[in-house]
């Protein structure tokens, strides 16, 4: 009606078309919008004559396709994976293209958006969200695929394939990557308390090894330089990086990165330990560092990015963190000691302490079964899974896996008489973030199916550049040689205990269901020790023990017995199905 | 009703013009509520509507039997009436202030200054105030320079608990007092110049104009934007209280959204969310109509 009426006002009056022509253009710009992405979608369909590239398979030539695929991790730019040198020569073995995209903003929303219209990319790395994309039902049962086309995978995750399966006995994603051959251990720590050179200098070259004579470190040497306006130590706190600052009494007992909890490799019990001792002795510590002004009181409000300006600003003597977390700022001084040798007392020093002198530490990450709840899978909405899944077969040659790190033999690295990898000078120095991104190496260096970092190809090789050991010494300045000397060694993870095996590790891996006790147990637990712990090492020190009582009142609230329960009947599980 | 048809095919151009944003309107404001269902539901993404288990009140049990949601819900109205109290003090009287100047170019640079704040977004405008807040920040320097403090005893302020609203309604004040005159202003320059005369003639200073020609010319517009503002008075923002909050101060900068966030979405239970959403949509629509009809009775300017 209203319509219609409208169609014949139009005619009356060149004003109202007027209005209408405007009401026209906008709605076009809104959908014009889309014009293009129709366009590709219609070209990622489209079927090309595959040219002749010289593979090698026997298998007749395929066409060429494309799929998408959604990676819940933010990190590179979105783009076609075929126009990287590795993932052109990957097309080339098998005709497929991958379109990448990354996250943009929360991945819940983004995820949840998906699963509202139930229509998802060909492949999908829920990153934190599997969970949810599990119970939506997204992702397709791998199981026959991998019978039937995945020789590879099965050579791979052979060995964890049972660990694999989701509830129902059926296998729905590809974890992110699986030890493969021999373990080879990084050569740096991935954990430690860490203390500026120039400190270790001064002493001596000490061996340190417990947290008393860590403090005793950092004190001697702020007590010699008081009036440099030096920090003791920092924490990192800030939202969800919290556990930089409450993990450290699980590292400090001697025990490897479980998340909440402690593991005993003999009875497989799982133990928290937020609530423990060893927490009230690592909190007590900071209590009393504090107390003596060595403590950086504005670690409980400063947020990441004001943590990291601090790590770079010299002041700061130590600080317990993971090195990932640290990078950014240990890159850093790095580059600028690299630069500039004199500045080379301001580089931090892994050391691994402990409560206690006799017990081994465990700051390098042992080998370990599967992250289990991170993954890749093949979406419902896939148009053809069998190639999806040819590829990530093929992705797993030894030679694939080769190129996916190494490069190209002769571009990006050389082979000596002996068989052993190695890079010139002038290949690490060409090899930067741009020539990464435009190679592949950054797309192809994480979330895909993968031998994991701690793996060797067949010919003894690290699969990491940066394990192989001849790589690392060629990115040790004369600086950093000479102060490994010092202690002994060639690289920094020979100064920390030999990592045990655990094929359950790492606890913090457990996928756990939404909504769950599990889940709630960890919610409420952050929420109560991230408005404890800084009371309790902010308080004079005769309060302490008092703040410490109010703490353990609320903390009794938790069923943390149900917590401790559940972690240790997975990990028994895992341990049981790796043994089988 | 035939005076009403006949209305209607006199403004049929603009009832036609209308259609779109009343198709907007039901599409973006009323099918939503649909999604209220959720609420009573034992949610689960990717089930049809029909397989969805009805729970009824579970979650508003739950969020009513939960301290932290008092807590919270404490926390949200003092930081909104802090909000709403100072926001419109401050930005009265700086409209008033500005209004008085005769000075163009100082006006105008007095004007730039106090909004350019509001153009930052809050994640940066957090920043500042951490720095600035911060131990070795400027405040504290400033007081230990004034030998208020001793070196090493710097206040910590964004760890005392007590501290967060006054630095929240601080904060809020600095980022949006310039922003909020200009609809002041706008009704400034409405008022008739012969009334400025007349009572100028009446012997007015310039303080008594301020107060008995500026203030009730703008009254109208202060009274609608009061009563709009009341509505939103369990909107007491979301960015400034995430950003801003840490676990020393938690007790008093989580607020209705952050508690949604955390107990709600985080956890993928999105029931309770929308159960607290509802809740405050039914506050706000209650607060609203209840401050309308104050303001009918008081024979003010009001919304409808």
């Amino acid at each position: 009606m209203n319509l219609q009426g409208g169609v014949q006002a139009m005619g009356k009056s060149k004003r109202i078309w007027l209005l209408a022509l405007t009401a026209v253009v906008s709605l076009s710009v809104v959908t014009a919008c889309s014009g293009p992405n129709d366009a590709k979608k219609n070209n990622t369909g489209t079927t090309e004559p595959t040219s002749a590239a010289a593979t090698t398979e026997t298998e007749p030539k395929q066409d060429k396709v494309t799929f998408k695929i959604f990676n819940g991790v933010a990190g590179s730019k979105d783009g076609n994976t075929n126009e990287t040198t590795i993932g052109k020569l990957l097309e080339d073995q098998t005709g497929v293209n991958f379109k990448l995209e990354f996250v943009v903003g929360d991945l819940n929303t983004k995820i949840g958006t998906m699963i509202a219209a139930n229509d998802y990319p060909d492949v999908l790395i829920p990153d934190a969200a599997i969970e949810e994309v599990l119970n939506a039902g997204a992702f397709i049962p791998l199981d026959e695929l991998i019978e039937k086309y995945g020789p590879n995978i099965q050579r791979v995750y052979g060995k964890s394939l049972n660990q694999m399966r989701s509830k129902d006995g059926k296998i729905y994603f590809l974890p992110i990557a699986a030890q493969v051959n021999d373990f080879i251990p990084e050569p740096e720590a991935g954990a430690g308390f860490w203390v500026q050179r120039r400190v270790l200098e001064e002493a001596g070259y000490p061996k340190i090894k417990t947290l008393d004579q860590y403090i005793e470190l950092i004190k001697n040497y702020r007590d010699k330089h008081k009036d440099e306006n030096l920090t003791g130590m920092v924490s990192l706190t800030h939202d969800w990086r919290f556990f930089a600052t409450s993990n450290p009494p699980m590292h400090l007992m001697g025990y490897p990165n479980d998340g909440n909890v402690t593991v005993d490799t003999n009875t497989w019990e799982a133990k928290t330990y937020a609530g423990a001792e060893s927490t009230k002795k690592w909190l007590k510590a900071l209590n009393d560092l504090n107390a003596a002004g060595l403590f950086d009181k504005a670690s409980f409000v400063d947020n990441y990015d004001q943590y990291i300006a601090k790590l770079t600003s010299h002041k700061v003597l130590g600080f317990f963190d993971y090195r990932w977390q640290v990078d950014n700022a240990l890159n850093v001084l790095k580059d600028a000691a690299r630069k500039d040798p004199s500045l080379d007392g301001f580089k931090y020093f892994p050391l691994p302490v402990t409560f206690e002198e006799g017990t081994p530490d465990a700051y390098l990450d042992p080998p370990g079964g599967l992250v289990t709840n991170r993954g890749i899978g093949i979406t419902v909405s896939a148009k053809d899974p069998v190639r999806i899944i040819q590829f990530f077969d093929n992705m797993l040659t030894e030679e694939n896996q080769t190129l996916m790190s190494w490069g190209i033999k002769g571009e990006t690295y050389e082979v000596n008489e002996k068989g052993r990898y190695y890079r010139t000078q002038e290949q690490i120095d060409k090899i930067d973030e741009p020539f990464r991104e435009s190679f592949g190496f950054k797309y192809f260096s994480w979330n895909w199916p993968m031998y994991n970092a701690t793996s060797t190809l067949a010919d003894g090789n690290a699969k990491n550049v940066a394990s192989q050991p001849e790589v690392f010494q060629m990115t040790l300045t004369d600086k950093d040689k000479a102060i490994l000397e010092k202690y002994g060694v060639q690289t920094y993870s020979q100064l920390f205990a030999e990592p045990v095996p655990r094929p359950y590790f790492p606890a913090w891996g457990f996928a756990k269901e939404q909504n769950s006790p599990e889940q709630l147990w960890e919610a409420s637990k952050d929420e109560m020790t991230k408005k404890y712990f800084p009371k309790l090492v902010l308080t004079t020190p005769d309060k302490f023990d008092a703040v410490w009582e109010e703490y353990m009142k609320e903390f009794g609230k938790l069923d943390t017995a149900g917590y401790e329960k559940w972690t240790t009947e997975q990990v028994k599980a895992k341990v049981e199905m790796a043994n089988q | 009703m035939r005076l009403f048809f006949k209305k209607l095919g006199q403004q049929r151009a603009l009832a036609v013009m209308s259609v779109p944003f009343l198709i907007w309107l039901f599409v973006f404001k009323y099918l939503p509520l649909w999604g209220w269902s959720i609420a009573f539901q034992d949610y689960k993404p990717a089930r049809k509507f029909m397989e969805q288990t009805w729970i009824g009140f579970e979650h508003f049990k739950f969020l009513f039997g939960d301290d932290r949601f008092l807590r919270v819900l404490r926390n949200t109205l003092a930081m909104s009436s802090i909000n709403l109290f100072f926001g419109f003090v401050t930005a009265i009287t700086l409209a008033l202030l500005l209004n008085e100047i005769r000075n163009i170019a100082f006006k105008r640079v007095v004007q730039t200054v106090s909004y350019l704040p509001h153009f930052i977004s809050w994640v940066v405008a957090a920043s500042i105030i951490q720095t600035t807040l911060s131990p070795d920040g400027t405040i504290n320097q400033l007081l230990v320079g004034l030998g208020f403090l001793d070196r090493g005893n710097e206040i910590l302020f964004l760890g005392i608990p007590e501290y967060f609203w006054t630095i929240f309604g601080a904060s809020s004040v600095w980022k949006d007092i310039g922003w909020n005159t200009i609809v002041y202003l706008a009704a400034m320059t409405t008022i008739d110049p012969t009334q400025y005369e007349a009572a100028e003639i009446d012997g007015a200073n310039r303080f008594k104009k301020m107060i008995y020609v500026t203030l009730p010319g703008i009254k109208s517009v202060v009274i609608v934007l009061l009563i709009m503002n009341i509505g939103y008075l369990l909107e007491s923002g979301f960015e400034p209280q995430y950003l801003l909050g840490n676990g020393m101060n938690v007790d008093y900068s989580e607020n209705i959204d952050i508690f949604v966030l955390k107990y709600g979405i985080a956890q993928s239970n999105f029931s309770l969310s929308i159960a607290a959403g509802m809740f405050k949509t039914v506050v706000s629509f209650i607060l609203l109509f209840m401050a309308n009809n104050a303001a009918k009775r008081m024979g003010e300017a009001r919304l409808y």
